[in-house]
């Protein structure tokens, strides 16, 4: 089995006598685009500053490529680039310069330093702002300049700490796009997010975190396919004065037109093709069917985990 | 290179590159503040005392007010720039960064280094043009200057680690270090105060300092030149150390 990119076991962090981390294991596939969704203070922001540095852990085990991340932080650190959730820069800087000098921190040498800032502002859109005051970029422009500088060193792991929050479409549309260039080129994305449409949108696998604890992990397809419900509405030519006998068994509901009805398809009992034949033998005239969103799995998942 | 001595003196540009923007606030104050202390006590009450030690007055406290100067542009530079990284999140780029601790201390000491010898050379110079500067011994000079330097970019860094807030940042130097400066012998000699006193001075590391640098200039000493050299030097090493542990752990770095 090839190494995991990240490797996180039983993982706990406290701050005094608050539990920010209660035990969390799991790892990452090298290449995969995994998404870790929660609330505010569900841990997230806390698992992420453990994995890039910026906070040491209670106990428990956190490898980068099989490197420790405190035994062997320096290894480990290569590989990982950090977008964080803050803007974290000296606002007075050039932009051109405060990338130079974020490439230098990383070991990239002068020559391959211009190289590699021209290659990300162009990848961010920021080419124009080479030689800008940071303090003169929008808030969409500053949050790209996050992603530039997680760039620079080519890192094998791209972690992105709420990297949409407050950017516009535009931005935010640009932010995806890179994302998914970085993760086609075989690079591993942890994204934490509370849009749950963009991990929707983008991860492969999502963990969900509730109360320091994860409380669900699973690829994004079998998560929608178990907890997932379909809302399924059929059309009919007239007014219903008697429900089909073929959907009784669905509990259905009727319309305000008077001409259409409504159930609740749930994954976890009922196959596919159950429903396509119920909709065939109900002879209704048109259907439609509203797929379930991340979002309400999510609220359905978190709303009956009580904080222990 | 290296990638280690690559992130090194990237760290150190940027430390020397913030410092060398800001100049009017880190470079020139010092030097007009020694230049006052030349003009006030140098010539106005200084022609009222005859000589120390065979120099004349303003010939004697010059050593002490280029030490004044250096002492507290190396602390005030190491301590304000971790304070001010860690109040803009910026201290985030090197802790993420896979360069070792020891490169991050020895970085941000190297700016107070650059900082602190402008300023020297700048007193100096201003100096130099109201005082007849003899050198006796540039060795002594130079391992004193740069001994202090790193001592007090050291304790700035502990100050920088440990402060958060701005008024906490201001407790150490009002109360600790403009306090033992002005107290260390820099405009008299320990020998002309009583016994009780002097042997208080004895107590205050920056005595030891100046007492050792102005060996360099007039080769006398009150205390023995060994015993100050070896005062400045376990005093930097024990902060260094110190230094290395803290960032170590994280000390309010690191959450």
């Amino acid at each position: 089995m090839p190494t995991p990119a990240i490797h996180i076991k039983d993982l706990h962090k406290n701050y005094a006598e608050l539990k920010a981390v209660k035990g969390i294991s799991f790892d990452i596939k090298q290449g995969e685009f995994f998404a870790l969704l929660g609330q505010n203070g569900a841990g997230k922001s806390t698992t992420i500053n453990i994995l890039t540095g910026l906070s040491n852990k209670t106990s428990g085990t956190v490898k980068i490529f099989n490197s420790d991340v405190s035994q062997n932080y320096q290894s480990a650190r290569k590989r990982i680039g950090l977008v964080p959730q803050e803007f974290n820069m000296d606002k007075f800087e050039i932009v051109e310069k405060f990338l130079d000098f974020n490439a230098g921190y990383f070991g990239i040498a002068k020559e391959q330093r211009k190289i590699r800032i021209t290659h990300v502002l162009k990848e961010l859109g920021l080419e124009n702002k080479r030689h800008s005051k940071i303090l003169m970029l929008s808030g969409g422009m500053k949050r790209r300049l996050l992603i530039a500088r997680a760039l620079l060193h080519d890192p094998d792991i791209l972690i992105l700490d709420e990297p949409t929050a407050g950017v516009d479409v535009e931005s935010r549309r640009s932010i995806w796009e890179t994302m998914q260039r970085f993760n086609k080129a075989g690079k591993t994305i942890l994204l934490t997010t509370h849009y749950i449409e963009e991990a929707e949108e983008l991860a492969d696998r999502v963990a969900i975190i509730h109360h320091g604890k994860i409380i669900k992990i699973d690829t994004k397809q079998n998560i929608m396919q178990q907890f997932g419900k379909d809302l399924v509405t059929l059309h009919f030519k007239s007014k219903i004065s008697k429900v089909p006998s073929e959907i009784m068994g669905q509990k259905p509901t009727l319309g305000s037109d008077k001409s259409s009805l409504q159930f609740i398809f749930d994954h976890q009992k009922f196959k596919q093709k159950d429903l396509l034949q119920t909709i065939t033998k109900s002879k209704a005239e048109s259907f439609e069917i509203s797929k379930a969103k991340l979002e309400d799995i999510f609220v359905e998942l978190t709303k009956g985990e009580s904080k222990k | 290179m290296n990638s280690e001595m690559i992130s090194f003196l990237s760290f150190t540009n940027r430390e020397v590159s913030r410092l060398l923007r800001v100049w009017k606030q880190t470079i020139v104050p010092p030097i007009i503040t020694s230049l006052l202390y030349i003009l006030i006590f140098g010539y106005s009450l200084g022609s009222k005392i005859t000589s120390i030690g065979g120099v004349s007055y303003l010939e004697y406290i010059f050593p002490g007010l280029i030490m004044m100067g250096v002492i507290s542009s190396s602390y005030s530079n190491t301590s304000s720039s971790l304070y001010i990284s860690k109040f803009q999140g910026n201290i985030q780029e090197v802790l993420v960064a896979p360069m070792s601790y020891m490169s991050i201390i020895i970085a941000l000491a190297t700016g107070s280094l650059v900082r602190s010898t402008l300023v020297a050379i700048g007193t100096l110079i201003i100096g130099s043009l109201f005082a007849g500067l003899s050198i006796v011994n540039i060795a002594v000079i130079i391992y004193f200057l740069v001994a202090s330097i790193l001592l007090f970019a050291f304790a700035g860094i502990l100050t920088g680690l440990w402060a958060e807030s701005f008024d906490q940042m201001s407790v150490f130097a009002t109360f600790v270090v403009t306090p033992l400066t002005y107290l260390g012998g820099v405009f008299y000699s320990i020998d002309m105060l009583p016994p009780f006193f002097r042997t208080i001075s004895l107590l205050n590391p920056i005595y030891y300092i100046v007492d050792g640098f102005r060996y360099g200039f007039f080769g006398t000493t009150t205390s023995p030149l060994w015993i100050s050299a070896l005062v400045v030097f376990i005093l930097t090493v024990f902060f260094f150390g110190t230094c290395v542990v803290l960032f170590k752990r994280g000390y309010r770095i690191r959450t």
